[in-house]
């Protein structure tokens, strides 16, 4: 009751942050600046060029994913960074704290306030992939929950991750180390990185995999068409990044019960 | 016997920057208890060690040595929480919400069940007169009004031990009557406050008891008619008061102040007849003899030395 209270409030909260609605304004902008060579593409397709410009589109349609899944990553770090450094240098955590909830109860509330606000967006996101690829002439052919679950997973871990690092630095710091990690994901899952194999070996294990948890191994973008992938497969990859996003809250929790909530 | 509602054991508390050598000791070896159903100050200048010592019992920031217990628990645990209704200074909100929905959400964090929030809610935006601005968004009220507010929220979970730290900050003298009333009202309900206040006339007004810290230190704690009573003294004013005569008076432990053309003598008050006798014995007119009460201010400032903490 008291931590799905601080949900809602810290949900309630993002609803109004300018910055997030800024951001996300901004974000909704390209989105639409990419609908116009979608059509221009969908336009100047005959029977000539069909194959040409089915391409086209789908790549468009995977790069708004790849932007989709960037700009979730840094939105569920930033809302989870922000959502506590906000609530400690204004003070109002001190008359939320003298009420009879235990601090982790407060930090699961805040974390779960983050997750409903990207659970709001990834429904959104996967809303707005899916009018670009039917306005794109092109259909999805994979199962929704895999769209819906593996991005969550992912945001779960980036937003787990930030609300650790808020408990010791300022959020600023935090977006700053969340953009380097995930370069370094990128970077240390790809031998041609140029990163030496003894370092790329214990960051490949240490940094979170989000290309296991990426939707797009089961999406054959060019084709449109669904991986057949076991559900055990399924199952590995979001206890893996459950696991790690749990490892990450427990830390936050860990280092949030013995720091001073004095105001910063 | 029950726990006493605060209880602070050698309380001590260095902070210190983070990558940085500073140390600053905020509480020095603090020792102090406050009973049930005392009204307490917790009094000392800015940078004392007053709001350290406060966010230690509500469980904000922990002790670095010593032993602090609200009712018997640690502070910080929930048992605690569940009967402090704490007011921080600079009280702050979620501006985007009004009242009613600040406290309806205070009551579902606080785990107290009523039949009727609403009416529960309404009443205590009443006793702080903010019913008619109830609809208002928090942002755009005075800084009265939010501490009003404040005080509101920290009754909602009607607790047994209320911490207030500077209760009637932002209040016009109005309002600071309506708190002290609220107080007082609170006191006769027998609930333990502890508050923490820079009007030392309004403490002198309300506490039972006072603490009183600077530079971190217990500088003096005790019952407040006790120690005002000790720092009473008597006036006497004579026409005149020849100098081996003042001699012999400052002798009983008296002080004496020369005007143009009276003299006053400030005594013990169980020195008064044996001054007073001796005065007429050696042919003094004894003009006046007026009993001084002292007031905390002038204790205060005598033990602080009217200065805050570096």
């Amino acid at each position: 009751m008291k931590v799905r209270t601080i949900a809602l409030s810290t949900f309630g909260s993002f609803l109004r942050n300018k910055v997030i609605l800024l951001f996300c304004s901004l974000f909704a902008c390209i989105v639409l600046l990419m609908m116009s060579p979608l059509l221009a593409y969908k336009a100047m397709t005959d029977a000539s060029n069909a194959q040409q410009m089915q391409g086209f589109i789908l790549n468009e349609v995977a790069g708004l994913m790849s932007l989709v899944s960037g700009f979730g990553s840094l939105l569920a770090a930033w809302a989870a960074a922000d959502s506590m450094a906000g609530e400690m240098k204004s003070g109002t955590i001190l008359a939320v704290m003298a009420r009879p909830l235990r601090r982790w109860e407060f930090l699961a509330g805040k974390y779960l306030g983050v997750l409903l606000l990207m659970a709001v967006y990834v429904v959104a996101m996967l809303g707005v992939t899916f009018l670009l690829a039917w306005l794109g002439g092109q259909r999805f052919h994979t199962s929704l929950w895999t769209l819906l679950v593996y991005p969550m997973v992912r945001y779960a871990i980036w937003a787990a991750i930030a609300m650790f690092l808020v408990t010791l630095l300022h959020p600023v710091f935090v977006i700053g180390i969340v953009g380097i990690l995930a370069t370094l994901v990128q970077m240390s899952g790809s031998p041609r990185s140029g990163i030496p194999v003894w370092i790329r070996a214990p960051l490949h294990f240490a940094l979170p995999l989000t290309g296991l948890l990426s939707e797009e191994r089961f999406l054959v973008i060019t084709r449109a068409s669904l991986k057949p992938y076991p559900w055990t497969n399924h199952l590995t990859a979001l206890a893996y990044g459950l696991d790690y996003a749990l490892v990450w809250f427990l830390l936050a929790a860990l280092v949030f019960q013995y720091r001073n909530l004095a105001r910063d | 016997m029950a726990a006493p509602a605060i209880e602070f054991a050698d309380v001590t508390k260095v902070y210190q920057r983070r990558f940085a050598r500073v140390r600053v000791p905020a509480l020095a070896s603090v020792s102090f208890e406050v009973a049930r159903g005392e009204v307490c100050a917790f009094l000392g200048p800015n940078g004392a060690g007053k709001t350290t010592g406060m966010s230690i019992l509500m469980g904000f920031i922990y002790a670095d040595q010593g032993r602090a217990r609200v009712f018997g628990y640690r502070p910080g645990e929930v048992r605690a929480k569940e009967r402090i209704g704490f007011l921080p200074e600079n009280f702050a909100f979620y501006r985007y919400l009004n009242a009613e929905k600040l406290l309806q959400f205070h009551l579902r964090l606080s785990g107290r069940r009523v039949e009727n929030p609403g009416a529960l809610i309404a009443g205590l935006l009443a006793k702080v007169k903010l019913e008619s601005y109830k609809g208002l968004k928090i942002g755009k009220y005075s800084r009265g009004m939010v501490q009003r507010l404040g005080i509101a929220q920290a009754l909602l979970g009607d607790p047994e031990l209320l911490v207030l730290d500077e209760p009637t900050s932002g209040l016009d003298p109005a309002g600071r009557k309506e708190v002290r009333d609220l107080i007082l009202a609170l006191k006769a309900e027998g609930k333990t406050i502890f508050l923490s206040s820079h009007i030392l006339s309004e403490v002198e007004q309300i506490c039972d008891r006072v603490i009183i810290i600077d530079r971190g230190r217990l500088v003096r704690a005790g019952a407040l008619q006790q120690m005002l009573a000790e720092g009473n003294r008597v006036e006497i004013i004579v026409d005149q008061l020849p100098e081996d005569l003042e001699q012999a008076v400052k002798e009983q432990g008296a002080s004496v102040e020369r005007d143009l053309n009276r003299v006053r003598i400030a005594a013990d008050p169980a020195q008064k007849r044996a001054l007073a006798e001796m005065l007429w014995a050696r042919g003094c007119d004894v003009i006046s003899l007026t009993p001084m009460k002292s007031s905390l201010e002038e204790m205060f400032l005598k033990l602080v030395g009217g200065g805050g903490a570096e």
